[in-house]
């Protein structure tokens, strides 16, 4: 019984873990309509720049969060801006092709800055166990991740329904010919968009951090998984990309257990095609938004 | 009175250009390939091993080269099978290479070796350890390094030989889990520990396999957790070895003792990101810095020689490993006498150095196949945050602490 309490409460964590990567991506992907490729090798930059300012500037990663989710909102909108805008009315494909080749030349880019060496941010106390009720051992960073990506996502579903900019965004992502119409400048919003989505992979590597060790192919470990809670929850919804995570981190950490490690990956896809059978549009989409 | 103008420059361009082909054939230049990962996820151990070849080649160009003429390496970068293809063709066709020298991992060796054996190209294997390179029938494939199935029979014999002493009690009591990373490094190394333990009339409790993709091995340590592992045989890569111990921090439990085969547990990275934790993990690999030098001898000399070319220390000992295998092959060239196939082929065979000999206490005789027999992988501790030779004795630097964690 307590083996079981104890996979669960990994399996929640670890959807904490997927949840703060994938709400970025949903943003980005729901809105702007882009299939950001580059998604996985922006947290890996987060994850470097935060090794670089806790060992250089004594910076500790969760203090850096903030100044990283701002220098990665812009990030996100010069990105958009530069290599995205241009390609906005091309060809999907044309679009996929600039993502991937952003993505690979930020990888290899860090390959040379930083060769194949991991870079650990040392925080001893986020990897200590904590004893969760009697019921369960947890590591405080990872329940740090899971606090983060719940206020984070609750702030950004706030923004999107309570503010002037954030009713523009769903705008955008309802009807992007219809927006433009009623004053919203769309090509501002994609840029804020894909900026906030940005801005989110900042915060993620931040926090994640002290759990993960930087690596110039570590962004390709995470961004899979990340799609799959994305189209599972439905793409754009950020209220399904955390009920995905949440049910990709729980399946992982049981399906790991009661099946084997190596299989842990097909249960989980399996589970995401009996669902996209069921609801085509993911869990919280809506139809034809798509 | 235009063209009588032309003629003597059109002279000058055609003996320009003829020039470097004559230097060539008079035979001041003997080139050699050194195919390696040089770049993606591999790079890093694939430029330390390129390391230990060029400190080879340079130290024996110092001593006048090799068949009278001085060596130049033609690097190929090979960062998965199709790239090892077309650069092992590149370095056969273009830079017209005597013979080829690497490779580090495995898939790259089975790929490039396909090709120059078609050509009767020589193929000098120093680092990638899966059996069957050399086990294909290939006339002109050769190899230094130990194989994966050395790698079984070591991690299985520090349990029962070197462990089980050390807790003072019979091996058979001991329960032993082998966990590996799915692909063809950890199935080959896995499967021949299994082979092993069964032969020796072991006790194995689980065998797991995982992606080394996984971002998260917490179920995997609760699996160990339930069948009460005393010892744990672990054949990963970096940065799944670090999410391994750190998830045994996290869920408060370790078995008695966890023992790597090589590649990331070898590494300062990885001991520096797990931690406190990592002191007293034992790994058996490659013949490391810390080895006695009376059955090393050498070893503090290439260090030093290695030091001064790159200015630090070396990253690991793959360089070593590469550095013994080059030295090997390139006198076995000059025994040759010529580049020719055949003759390269009868002077390695023809190779006899005792164990305990040379800077990593290997010898060198050759089977019929192209594998060397006289070397095996030893047993390493991490200690002080430092890697050193437990086992065997005579080339320990140290004793084996039966004890792995910080309390210790």
């Amino acid at each position: 019984m307590d083996i079981l309490l104890q996979l669960i409460a990994n399996g929640v964590l670890l959807g904490g873990v997927f949840a703060l990567i994938s709400i970025g991506l949903t943003l980005i992907f729901g809105i702007v309509r882009v299939v950001n490729f580059a998604h996985g090798e922006l947290l890996m930059v987060g994850l470097y720049a935060t090794w670089i300012m806790a060992t250089q500037f004594g910076l500790h990663p969760y203090v850096a969060a903030l100044p990283l989710a701002v220098a990665f909102f812009f990030l996100g909108a010069l990105m958009q801006r530069a290599i995205i805008q241009p390609l906005m009315n091309a060809d999907p494909h044309i679009q996929i092709f600039a993502t991937v080749g952003v993505g690979t030349a930020l990888a290899n880019a860090a390959l040379m800055i930083f060769s194949a060496d991991l870079r650990s941010v040392d925080l001893p106390w986020a990897r200590q166990a904590t004893d969760l009720f009697g019921l369960a051992s947890v590591s405080r960073g990872n329940l740090v991740a899971f606090a983060v990506s719940f206020v984070a996502t609750g702030a950004l579903i706030a923004f999107l329904n309570r503010t002037h900019l954030g009713r523009a965004i769903r705008a955008v992502a309802q009807n992007r010919y219809a927006a433009p119409l009623m004053g919203i400048d769309v090509n501002r919003i994609y840029a804020i968009t894909f900026g906030i989505g940005a801005g989110c992979v900042g915060l993620a590597a931040a926090v994640l951090a002290p759990l993960y060790p930087a690596f110039p192919t570590v962004g390709s470990f995470f961004v899979l998984t990340a799609f799959v809670v994305v189209v599972l929850g439905g793409m754009g919804s950020l209220e399904g990309a955390v009920v995905g995570a949440l049910i990709i981190g729980l399946v992982e950490s049981l399906a790991g257990y009661y099946v084997a490690p190596d299989l842990k990956e097909v249960v989980y896809f399996v589970i995401f095609l009996g669902i996209l059978i069921v609801r085509p549009a993911g869990l919280f989409g809506v139809r034809g938004n798509e | 009175m235009v063209t009588t103008r032309r003629r003597p420059l059109l002279a000058g361009f055609a003996a320009a250009a003829a020039a470097p082909r004559i230097a060539s054939a008079q035979g001041g230049e003997i080139k050699f390939g050194a195919l390696y990962p040089f770049s993606g996820g591999l790079a890093l151990l694939g430029d330390e091993s390129f390391r230990g070849l060029e400190v080879a080649v340079e130290e024996r160009n110092g001593a006048g080269g090799v068949l009278g003429r001085q060596i130049r390496l033609a690097k190929g970068d090979a960062v998965d099978q199709n790239q090892a293809i077309g650069e092992v063709r590149r370095l056969m066709s273009v830079e017209r290479v005597a013979a080829v020298f690497g490779t580090y991992a495995s898939p790259l060796s089975f790929a490039a070796t396909q090709v120059t054996e078609l050509q009767g190209v020589p193929y000098f294997e120093m680092g990638a350890i899966s059996d069957p390179i050399t086990e294909r029938g290939f006339r002109y494939v050769f190899r230094t390094c130990p194989r994966s199935s050395d790698f079984g029979v070591a991690t299985v014999g520090a349990v029962a030989d070197a462990l089980a002493p050390a807790y003072g009690v019979d091996p058979k009591s001991l329960k032993i889990a082998i966990l590996h990373e799915d692909a063809l490094y950890g199935q080959t190394v896995s499967g021949f520990q299994e082979q092993q333990i069964r032969q020796r009339g072991l006790t194995q409790v689980e065998k797991l396999a995982y992606s080394a993709r996984s971002v998260d091995l917490s179920s995997v340590i609760q699996r160990l957790r339930g069948v009460n592992a005393d010892i744990v045989l672990h054949t990963g890569y970096q940065n799944d070895i670090v999410l391994f111990f750190r998830g045994m921090q996290e869920a408060n439990w370790k078995p008695r003792m966890v023992i790597g085969s090589g590649a990331g547990y070898s590494l300062t990275d990885t001991a520096r990101a797990v931690g406190p934790a990592f002191e007293g993990v034992m790994n058996v690999d490659f013949t490391q810095f810390a080895v006695n030098e009376q059955y090393a001898p050498g070893v503090s000399a290439f260090v030093e020689l290695y030091k001064r070319r790159y200015g630090s220390d070396p990253r690991s000992g793959h360089s070593l490993a590469n550095y013994f295998g080059g030295r090997v092959y390139l006198d076995a060239v000059q025994r040759a006498g010529s580049t020719d196939k055949d003759r390269i082929r009868t002077a390695v065979l023809a190779t006899d150095v005792a164990e305990g000999t040379t800077p990593t206490g290997w010898g060198v005789r050759f089977d019929e196949k192209g594998q060397n027999t006289r070397v095996r992988p030893f047993l390493l501790q991490w200690q002080g945050g430092r890697q050193v030779t437990v086992y065997p004795a005579q080339a320990a630097v140290t004793q084996l602490r039966p004890q792995m964690g910080a309390a210790g």
